[in-house]
């Protein structure tokens, strides 16, 4: 097998990239796939944001008028997603489900995040019996079902939006425990923390300046990766009926009040719902994905000579 | 377990001076490890002087550096007992009496792991000044330690990750020496450093010695480099 | 100096990284040296001199923003073992290859692991933690050679014969190995395809003494086989050992290529950079170079070691070239007093320099 000689672009002055004969797989491969799903993930969130955003505002139509007499069109220039069993116009209960969707799950990522850092940063910190009490705790809480625990929280509350941030808060905090405690633990072994602890820096000043930090790219990457989660696990409440109250659109319960209309061959009532759900959630796993790469420290320190 | 050989040149130890002042630092009968039932540092006794510098050699996995961490109450012995100008040690780590802790200054192996990377070089180097209340100090005190061991504004300015080893070890020295510690553990400080930068950080380490009186504890396989830094060498044998 | 029978010839090489803002970093500038099948090369420096680089640059491993310049010929070589040749055809074409102009695809189907072994600066990092050394050496083995799956096990055997690792270790995990032993791991993956030129990136940083010792001598005894090897280290204890020449690498260049036993021994080197370098030895003046090297983003016009040197003149604001051995205008001559920091007695500079 003879080796071939490839005339390498010379780009001005005799200089060759390094690029231009594949360069390293770390910096080359990929590359272009990667950008292309940062882009359409980027266009895909923009649009969803300004829609939820911009439609109330400037279509101020009712989105719960029925209309008796135009129930179950399909698609159509007057609905573009068609209507509903009770003549309501789909593309806008998709847009203020979506809202509803979104406003949950971001609070909800917030309030899992805010709790598992916490308990996660305390059990790496403190270490020893406090850090054997805290992890327990942590598997207590992961041995039950998600779904099960959440919809007992639901359960004790009227329905409404807050039961349904508090039921997916309080039952996705345990994995963003589980990474902020390894990444404490892992950054407390390290010799500068040593150091900070031989130059005289108290308990709260290791944790405040040095441990915190460097946790936080891991938690605030965890909080966005959690966001397509508590929307999916919302959707999934309203689906089973124990989310939002019935007339609010949500794109759980949209979906599930349109199962019978899917037997009968309507398909655009359970469709569009379901691309709500799914394309922003891919959009918002996309970019997370992106930024982890980009925050992953070994391809930072690829230029260190 | 332990073997003493004072260095043909140096003075042994102590006893001549300790009538006075006492030891830099006493390790009694210090056993140390980190798994239950695999000690890594067993029944090891170590004297240094006041002003004394002595260097503690052996090959790796030795349970030398467990025992610079011990010296530094940085880690828990399971035995034995540390005394620091004479005063036994009351605590480790956090539970170590800050004045206490801040008599020793450590410098690590491997810069890159003994720098926070979010830190410049002048906040890395006065950051202890900083933990103590002291911050005011930072820029007088951080720039004479910068001119002490040759970095210049610009390095200053850098993260660890826009430097060279050699540039951000002398910062983490810079940084052991902020407080005017009594006693420096340098832990293998020059390994992974070039000849030249690693006379340079000697010759800081001994001009600060000259200049304060401070007790070195200078741990490391270089037989050669030890001898020629330190005025006893203690050898630890043996494996666990 | 061009011997005839050099396996790797490198000429002109310049590495350089774009960064953001049109910034250049020159980590690589003109460096030129062969290397002979059996002999081993030790590329000195401190850290960050750019030679880490040098090492990524031959073995095609070099970012997407670096840019190249220069040549490295990979010669054919002689097989090493002729008597035990009949490797079935998977790569018995073995043309000079030009390292730098290669494509990914020829860097990774017929150089790397096959005509290039890298020695890595860490052995315990450079092994998978999940499988033994007998799995990863028989991976390598099938994957490097086309050896059919019923000799397989008698090839890794093989080569962990030729690297010294004990059989009866083969089926341990890397982390139940000590350093010397998965050190041998790791250069006996590096041996599996025979390969005629060893990169050995800083073997002995962090290593006790014995450990150096161990290592250097392993290292030493496949140069005595006809392997050739380009040592990259900042110990100059660990390179005397071993080094048959010994190049000096100051901000990107070589300043100094000169035989160990002159560089080590009597005369000397010449370049008043690697001069301070041995100086700064603790078993000789102990003495740093003053200042700091230039940084590889903004290098001074002409001579990089000027601002620290001694011996400065109007020459030096020109690059000096790497002439008979040195690039200096003012080299010491052999025998000058081995005073560093202070500027030489006898230095008269020869005729031309340039």
């Amino acid at each position: 097998m003879a080796v071939e000689e490839p005339t390498p672009m010379k780009t001005e002055d005799g200089w060759t990239s390094a690029r231009a004969h594949g360069a390293a797989r770390a910096a080359g491969t990929g590359r272009a796939a990667r950008t292309l799903r940062v882009r359409v993930s980027a266009v895909l969130l923009a649009a969803v944001v300004l829609a939820v955003l911009l439609v109330p505002p400037l279509f101020p139509v009712d989105q719960q008028a029925v209309e008796l007499t135009a129930k179950l069109r399909p698609p159509s220039w007057e609905h573009p997603f068609g209507t509903d069993s009770l003549g309501r116009d789909l593309l806008l209960r998709c847009v203020y489900g979506l809202r509803v969707s979104l406003l949950v799950g971001l609070v909800a990522a917030l309030v899992a995040t805010v709790l598992g850092t916490a308990v996660g940063a305390a059990a790496g910190a403190l270490g020893g019996r406090a850090d054997r009490l805290m992890m327990r705790l942590v598997d207590v809480f992961s041995a039950v079902p998600h779904l099960l625990l959440g919809i007992f929280i639901v359960a004790m509350f009227r329905p409404g939006v807050w039961p349904v941030v508090l039921s997916v808060g309080l039952t996705h905090w345990l994995s963003t425990a589980r990474i902020v405690r390894a990444e404490v633990l892992s950054l407390r072994s390290r010799p500068y923390i040593d150091a900070a602890i031989s130059g005289g820096a108290s308990r709260t000043r290791v944790a405040l300046r040095h441990l915190v930090p460097g946790v936080l790219p891991q938690a605030v990457l965890a909080a966005v990766l959690m966001v397509p989660h508590a929307i999916w696990h919302e959707s999934a409440l309203s689906f089973l009926g124990l989310g939002l109250p019935a007339h609010r659109a949500s794109l759980g319960g949209l979906t599930e009040a349109a199962r019978g209309s899917l037997l009968a061959g309507d398909w655009w009532p359970t469709l569009f719902p379901g691309l709500f759900i799914i394309i922003p959630t891919l959009a918002i796993a996309g970019l997370a994905g992106a930024w982890r790469e980009r925050i992953n420290p070994r391809r930072r320190s690829e230029l260190m000579l | 377990m332990t073997g003493s050989t004072p260095a043909p040149a140096a003075a042994p130890g102590g006893p001549s001076r300790a009538a006075t002042t006492p030891p830099a630092l006493e390790l009694r009968r210090i056993t140390a490890g980190y798994q239950r039932g695999k000690p890594v540092v067993e029944d090891m006794t170590l004297t240094v002087g006041p002003g004394e510098a002595v260097a503690l050699f052996g090959p790796s996995g030795c349970g030398k550096s467990t025992l610079a961490r011990v010296a530094a109450l940085l880690h828990e012995p399971w035995a034995g007992s540390v005394l620091l100008d004479g005063e036994p040690a009351r605590g480790w780590r956090h539970r170590a009496p800050r004045a206490q802790r801040t008599k020793v200054g450590v410098v690590f192996q491997q810069p890159r792991l003994a720098a926070d990377p979010r830190l410049t070089l002048s906040r890395l180097i006065a950051e202890p000044l900083r933990a103590n209340g002291r911050g005011e100090e930072a820029a007088r005190r951080g720039g004479e330690l910068a001119e002490a061991v040759g970095l210049d504004a610009e390095l200053l300015a850098r993260r660890p990750h826009e430097v060279s080893d050699g540039q951000l070890q002398r910062a983490c020295l810079a940084r052991a020496l902020a407080l005017r510690p009594r006693l420096l553990v340098c832990d293998e400080m020059t390994a992974m450093l070039d000849a030249s930068t690693t006379a340079a950080l000697v010759a800081v380490v001994e001009a600060y010695r000259a200049e304060n009186g401070a007790a070195l504890l200078a741990v490391g396989h270089d037989r050669t480099l030890l001898e020629r830094w330190c005025d006893r060498t203690v050898e630890q044998g043996g494996h666990w | 100096m061009s011997a005839p029978s050099a396996l790797l010839s490198v000429t002109g090489l310049s590495v350089r990284f774009r960064m953001r803002g049109n910034r250049y970093i020159q980590a690589v500038s003109d460096v030129s040296f062969d290397l002979a099948a059996g002999e081993c090369l030790a590329l000195v420096g401190e850290s960050g001199c750019g030679k880490s680089v040098l090492a990524s640059a031959l073995l095609g491993l070099l970012p997407g923003n670096a840019q190249l310049r220069g040549g490295a010929l990979l010669g054919g070589g002689e097989q090493l073992h002729d008597g035990a040749q009949p490797e079935p055809g998977a790569f018995e074409a073995r043309d000079a290859v030009d390292l730098i102009g290669a494509d990914e695809r020829t860097m990774a189907g017929t150089v790397r692991g096959r005509r290039i072994g890298l020695i890595p600066q860490s052995p315990a990092a450079h092994l998978s933690p999940v499988r033994t050394v007998r799995a990863q050496l028989e991976e390598t083995v099938r994957e490097l050679t086309g050896t059919p799956r019923r000799e397989v096990r008698a090839a890794a055997l093989a080569a962990a014969g030729r690297a010294a690792f004990p059989a009866g270790h083969l089926d341990h995990y890397p982390h139940q190995l000590s350093g010397g032993l998965a050190q041998r791991a790791a250069t006996a993956l590096a041996l599996v395809a025979d390969a005629p030129l060893l990169i050995a990136d800083e073997p002995t940083t962090g290593l006790d003494r014995e450990l150096v010792e161990h290592t250097v001598t392993e290292l030493r005894r496949h140069v005595d086989d006809g392997r050739a090897l380009l040592m990259i280290t900042h110990d100059l204890a660990a390179a005397e050992r071993i080094a048959d020449r010994v190049a000096v690498m100051y901000a990107g260049r070589v300043v100094e290529l000169a035989p160990g036993r002159d560089f080590f021994g009597g005369p000397g080197p010449r370049h008043p950079y690697a001069h301070g370098l041995r100086a700064a030895l603790p078993e000789r003046d102990f003495v740093p170079i003053p200042g700091m090297p230039p940084e590889l983003g903004a290098l001074p016009a002409g001579c990089a070691f000027a601002p620290r040197c001694t011996r400065t003149e109007e020459a030096c604001a020109q690059t000096p070239e790497l002439v008979d051995g040195t690039a200096c205008h003012f080299p010491l001559t052999a025998g000058a007093p081995a005073v560093v920091g202070a500027p030489s007695t006898a230095a008269a500079p020869e005729g031309d320099d340039r």
